[in-house]
């Protein structure tokens, strides 16, 4: 039973990580239109932003996590100008290859500044364990936890009421009547980016802080990717659940079954969902009137 | 709000680099009048207001030639939101509505520009022409009856405060009952707030029987125009375009006549 009980608990701190990168996917995805395939990597990027951050200025974790947001922020925003947005018009199919592009590049440029080797990431806070009865947890884990949860409560009432998101659902459904409204698609597409880019970088900081800063970090992409198709591509709350739910999943199958089938637990379960519901659990179906 | 022309001069548009669309078209609307744009399917209507409201690029269309200006002011090649600013609104054909989106979103959505004050006085106005969409406020959009989509269409763009509203097929697919509601709400619009209306039109009847002004499409290009009266008096537009036609059956010369009469005209 204890063990059933630590291998859920882990499931829920992993799958928040994965949440916030599905919620990432989905927030892209609504708003243009286009599956990024660099999210792992933008974490990544990110993770690596904080552990320099705080190797350089030890003892500020606020300073650490702050300075690495910031970072996300421009990450999100050079993209978006520079790669993303000469791409607009073109076919998904040559924009999406770009985002593979991006990824690869994102990959080797960590290589290139930084090392091959894993570190950990200390900013003095997060390594210390909770017991909750006979489970120790370790804060950080709750902290991601209580995060993704902020996150879909921020999320939430971005797409209810404020005017920017919902300017972005009207692009989601429409981008050329949007257009027509007056409502720039090029400026939500922005946002949209930088949005994704901040909860990919919240994501890898995360990571980083329960498990490390590593070359491989962008697999939180890999992982994170299910959930979204899951949740429903479109469905930013959807796929921040759904990354609980893999994570949880993935934690089970490796505990008792096999650990080789935790990579390709997530896969699994959306194949199987994707045949009954091919829109994934939470997506929006096309609204038809008959 | 000021008062501005439309003047839409030698236009001529290609699509995809290949396809011209509309050649040498020119058209005028002042301000306080509607100006009817009749034509059958693909003649061109649609992208004469494409390129006004500027959405071409979406579609590889391209201005190849003339000039599209609004009070004076080039506005050829500007971004949507621009046009939509200085007062041109498009209710798009097919009505376009954000399906996911409930009425009121809808709406400020097409009040994206304006502030929460000027948007709760326009919200409300909206309201008083279709009272019906104040019922509906909370409902999603696209499980609206398509007159009351229609509607929504109307009101949204209206709520974006314009000086021109350009309407694309505004009684396509709808019951005759509720194309006669919009039609009053059109006229009505255009006799109390002094608004411009480009109305596009298959419904030749329908639109001339509210506009001042009227100009036929074919193929890209202007064939005829002049006063609604004197277009709904023309024996030619009565028989092509209005199905009226004398007491006996016309013979294919006599069409002939016709075609050949307009390449005169244009």
């Amino acid at each position: 039973m204890q063990y059933l009980v630590d291998l859920v608990v882990s499931g829920i701190a992993v799958g928040a990580i994965y949440g916030l990168v599905a919620m990432g996917f989905a927030l892209i995805y609504k708003a243009t239109g286009l599956v990024n395939f660099a999210q792992g990597e933008m974490a990544m990027v990110i993770a690596y932003i904080a552990w320099t951050i705080a190797g350089t200025v030890p003892g500020h974790p606020w300073l650490v996590v702050g300075g690495a947001l910031v970072a996300a922020l421009l990450l999100g925003l050079v993209i978006e100008r520079l790669i993303m947005r000469p791409m607009l018009g073109e076919p998904v199919f040559a924009t999406v290859m770009v985002t593979i592009a991006l990824a690869v590049i994102l990959r080797s440029l960590v290589l290139l500044v930084w090392d091959p080797y894993p570190h950990a990431l200390d900013i003095g806070v997060g390594r210390d364990v909770i017991h909750f009865g006979g489970t120790g947890v370790r804060s950080a884990q709750v902290a991601v936890m209580a995060t993704l949860l902020a996150t879909c409560a921020v999320m939430w009432a971005f797409f209810r009421f404020s005017r920017i998101g919902k300017a972005m659902r009207a692009v989601a459904a429409d981008e050329r009547t949007a257009q027509l409204m007056g409502i720039s698609a090029a400026r939500i597409h922005a946002v949209a980016w930088v949005g994704s880019s901040l909860i990919a970088g919240i994501a890898g900081i995360f990571f980083a802080l329960i498990y490390d800063v590593s070359p491989n970090l962008y697999h939180v992409g890999l992982k994170a990717f299910p959930a979204t198709i899951l949740g429903g591509l479109d469905s930013v709350l959807g796929s921040g659940l759904s990354g609980v739910v893999l994570g949880v999943a993935e934690n089970l199958a490796g505990g008792y079954l096999a650990p080789s089938l935790k990579e390709i637990t997530g896969f699994a379960v959306i194949i199987a969902v994707l045949m009954v519901r091919p829109f994934g659990l939470f997506g929006e179906r096309e609204i038809e009137r008959v | 709000m000021s008062q501005a022309t439309l003047e839409i001069r030698n236009l001529q548009v290609i699509y995809g680099g290949a396809i011209e669309a509309v050649r040498d078209v020119s058209v005028r609307v002042e301000p306080g009048r509607i100006v009817a744009l009749l034509g059958a399917n693909g003649a061109g209507k649609s992208t004469l207001l494409k390129a006004v409201s500027g959405v071409l690029a979406k579609e590889e269309g391209e201005i190849e030639g003339g000039a599209i200006t609004f009070g004076g002011r080039d506005i050829a090649g500007l971004p949507a939101e621009m046009i939509v600013r200085l007062g041109i609104v498009q209710v798009p054909e097919g009505r376009r509505l954000f399906a996911p989106l409930t009425v009121d979103e809808n709406l400020e959505m097409g009040g994206y520009a304006a502030g929460p004050r000027v948007l709760a006085e326009r919200r409300a106005m909206v309201f008083e022409l279709f009272p019906r969409l104040a019922e509906r406020r909370r409902q999603i959009s696209g499980y609206l009856s398509g007159g009351e989509q229609q509607m929504v269409a109307i009101g949204r763009a209206l709520m974006g405060g314009p000086r021109l509203l350009a309407l694309d097929e505004p009684s396509l697919g709808l019951a005759p009952i509720v194309i006669d509601q919009i039609y009053s709400v059109i006229a009505r619009l255009n006799k109390e707030l002094g608004l411009a209306v480009l109305l596009v039109e298959q419904n030749a009847q329908r639109a001339l029987d509210i506009a001042d002004y009227g100009y036929i499409v074919e193929r890209g290009r202007i064939v005829l125009d002049g006063e609604a009266d004197s277009l709904t008096a023309n024996d030619d537009v009565r028989e092509f375009y209005l199905g009226v036609s004398g007491a006996d059956q016309k013979s294919l010369r006599e069409v002939k006549h016709y075609k050949r009469r307009k390449r005169w005209l244009s």
